[in-house]
């Protein structure tokens, strides 16, 4: 923002004193200016050129291909049959979208909430820990930081296994109920509770991480102040910490809210690549659509119809923290 | 306001990059398709017939001198999406390994070259196995010729067999289900034992028993495809089925197959259904336990009808060619080099798989660890050859019925009416 005015007050200085200028003097001056002022557009083309090709270019493919049909016939001949909204009006009177919009939000917003408050936690523990602990704790959360996706999901499904898997022996031997041969993944709220586990477990490194180094910058003399005044670790928490985070805050939950909306991986390789309905995300709708049924078209609406939600959600709660930080 | 800025331009990566990378990252780096080069992709199996392939390359080259074959290894999880990807980017190889249950939905979207006018000029074209030679045709046109099949048979411990004082092998499912009965008398304290290891949605050991007593997945009526999972012989199959596994096996009954060899090689189970190469992943030093390989013995599933074998699913694979193939003769030639009657024997005594052909049949009769799943073969049955029948997969249908009938969840009856209704309408629609 800052920068983008300073260019315009460069652009629009020499109306105003180059009249008495010499002509000779100004002509260089005005070219230098003109060069100073592109210089950052040039520079920031060819980033813009790769991001258009890499990600708008396929973006305007799949809205295309939303308005099409567009299954394994069609695929075959390399051209779509339009049909404008038809694949939109098919998923919209499709009860199974619907579900599956229904859990989509429901276990994005589980996962955003968990996630967040357990990395403010870890964060707020880093913060009081003693400096061998502190290293400890950092070391190992970027250590689950740096496990590929595929690695964790195998490690959870040997831990939840049928026969073999050490949490059913656990949860045996002490006595708390009796799983052994269990199958976590029978019942879909069970077998979302250990995807849900394996994703916050992923996602709290970042987030822990973030919240830390802004800790970290939070002024001593605003908390010493509130202390003296007698406020208890909430209140200040509360008044203090969480305002001067807030943009923090903002940022994390916009991505988690973008994370968790299209999780996609884990749910298909813990299922074995062959999840049943109950364990439909739109993510995973979408990609059985397209890639296992071939129908293509359907598959790229419910994919953009995720996308809207999506943006709208994120929109909503960025707009209504810019509200209240507003009003303050 | 620059968080605000910040966070918006985050915004817009973490959106476009995972929507794009679902899209796009499927088709490999391409190959440059000239005249001169035929590209064959095979699945990851032939990997355990390398030299066959070879053989088959210098065969097809000594007739082609110019041309070059490059072979590409598919695997079984992502082949399709990748072909889906190769025939959208103009890239599709010239001959393609397809499962035979794949093959329906491409035939019918006209994305196989018609080989009919070929098919005659085929090895053994008057030989193969019925089942692969079906699965390889649509409406009367020929697009897939057999490559090879698998069928699956009963593995079992000799050891325990022999401890709970089976002295024969069963030759009938009421002499099986009572030898069952013997092992876990003897075994059943161990919570972990299984005399019969059968999860529960191991639908193509299942539908063994449907079609044992007379029974079927559907049938193709009047034009239209009837599912018949509720037929009074299907139900009958279904009822002796859920008595055998409840009585027998302690394996999930809302579980799937995938893990089975692993399980087997941890020492608690007598008996499992299972491909003929599955062996190898029950004696594998990684896997399973190599110390098995003494114990471990196969037969074919028995029938109902005493002295007869139980058909099996005939699962294989069909070899075609993408309407897309610049010169479909150059990969008419290799697939004929490939499938030659020689190619072939080395196949079938090599690797242990079956041979495309009848003639064939014999060359595995005198190895033990091949010829109880071809004599398993002798009968078999294969899924309704409709392009929709991958729907009923993916929509689990046969997997949810089992799981809710082993589970008592619910009754036969119910069950089997509601997954044929299911059935009917997804293969008409």
């Amino acid at each position: 923002m800052t920068r983008g005015a300073a260019g315009a007050d460069l652009l629009t200085a020499p109306n105003g004193s180059g009249l008495a200028a010499p002509l000779a003097r100004r002509r260089p001056a005005f070219r230098r200016r003109v060069v100073r002022a592109a210089a950052p557009y040039a520079l920031l083309t060819p980033a813009a050129v790769v991001i258009t090709g890499v990600l708008a270019y396929p973006l305007y493919k799949l809205v295309r291909l939303s308005f099409q049909k567009y299954g394994l016939f069609e695929l075959v001949r390399h051209k779509g049959e339009d049909i404008r909204f038809a694949n939109y009006t098919h998923i919209l009177h499709d009860s199974l979208f619907w579900h599956v919009v229904a859990r989509t939000v429901l276990f994005a917003a589980v996962n955003v909430g968990l996630t967040i408050v357990l990395g403010t936690l870890i964060a707020l523990l880093l913060e009081r820990l003693g400096r061998t602990m502190r290293v400890l704790l950092t070391t190992g959360l970027v250590c689950v930081w740096a496990i590929p996706v595929v690695v964790s999901v195998a490690v959870f499904q040997w831990m939840v296994d049928f026969q073999f898997g050490v949490v059913n022996w656990l949860l045996t031997q002490l006595h708390i109920v009796d799983y052994q041969h269990h199958n976590w993944f029978t019942n879909p709220w069970q077998g979302f509770a250990v995807i849900t586990a394996l994703i916050v477990w992923g996602a709290i490194p970042f987030v822990a991480i973030t919240i830390y180094a802004g800790l970290a910058q939070l002024p001593r003399e605003l908390v010493e102040a509130a202390e003296v005044d007698g406020a208890n670790a909430w209140r200040v928490f509360w008044n203090i910490t969480l305002p001067v985070l807030k943009p923090i805050f903002v940022i994390l939950i916009s991505l988690s809210i973008i994370w968790d909306f299209q999780v996609f991986i884990q749910v298909w390789l813990m299922l074995g690549t062959t999840p049943s309905e109950d364990y439909y995300l739109m993510s995973v709708y979408s990609f059985v659509e397209s890639f296992k049924i071939s129908e293509y078209g359907l598959g790229s609406a419910i994919a953009v119809v995720m996308v809207l939600i999506m943006l709208s959600v994120t929109f909503v709660y960025v707009r209504q923290m810019v509200r209240i930080g507003e009003a303050d | 306001m620059r968080y605000l800025t910040a966070a918006a331009l985050a915004l817009a990566l973490a959106i476009a990059a995972p929507t794009a990378s679902g899209r796009t990252n499927a088709a490999d780096a391409p190959t440059a398709t000239s005249a001169t080069t035929l590209r064959v992709w095979l699945m990851t199996d032939a990997n355990g017939w390398m030299d066959v392939v070879n053989a088959a390359n210098a065969t097809f080259k000594a007739q082609h001198s110019g041309v070059d074959v490059k072979v590409e290894i598919q695997t079984w999880g992502d082949h399709l999406t990748k072909f889906d990807a190769a025939l959208a980017g103009n890239n599709a190889p010239d001959v393609v390994e397809f499962g035979n249950t794949e093959l329906a939905k491409y035939m019918a979207a006209g994305a196989l070259a018609d080989l009919t006018r070929y098919k005659a000029g085929f090895p053994n074209s008057k030989t193969w196995l019925q089942g692969l030679a079906d699965a390889g045709t649509y409406r009367g046109k020929f697009y897939g010729v057999p490559y090879y099949a698998g069928a699956r048979g009963v593995f079992y411990r000799k050891d325990f067999y022999k401890a709970a004082g089976i002295t024969s092998l069963p030759t009938s499912l009421d002499a099986f289900s009572k030898d069952m009965a013997k092992l876990m008398k003897k075994y059943g304290k161990d919570s972990n034992f299984s005399a019969l290891y059968f999860p529960g949605q191991y639908w193509y050991a299942a539908m063994s028993f449907v079609y044992d007593y007379g029974g079927a997945i559907a049938r193709f009526k009047k034009g239209k495809w009837v599912g018949t999972l509720d037929s009074s012989l299907s139900q009958k199959a279904l009822t002796r089925l859920k008595a055998l596994v409840r009585a027998s096996s302690r394996a999930d009954r809302t579980g799937k197959e995938d893990t089975q060899d692993e399980v087997f090689a941890q020492g608690h189970v007598a008996s499992l259904i299972g491909n003929g190469w599955e062996w190898g992943v029950i004696t594998d030093p990684k896997t399973g336990n190599p110390a098995l390989d003494a114990q471990l013995g196969a037969y074919p599933m028995p029938s109902h009808i005493k002295g007869k074998v139980m058909p099996t699913f005939l699962g294989g694979s069909n070899l075609a060619v993408p309407v897309t193939a610049s010169d479909k003769q150059l990969a008419v030639d290799w697939i004929k080099a490939f499938t030659s009657t020689s190619s072939m024997r080395q196949l079938a005594s090599g690797a242990g798989v079956i041979a495309n052909t009848t003639v064939l049949a014999n060359v595995n009769a005198s190895k033990p660890k091949l010829a109880p799943f071809a004599r398993a073969a002798a009968r078999s049955w294969f899924v309704p050859n409709s392009p929709n029948w991958v729907q009923v997969e993916n929509a689990k249908v046969l997997q949810n019925m089992l799981v809710a009938i082993f589970t008592g969840r619910k009754s036969i009856p119910a069950a089997t009416k509601s997954a044929s209704k299911q059935i009917t309408s997804i293969l008409n629609s």
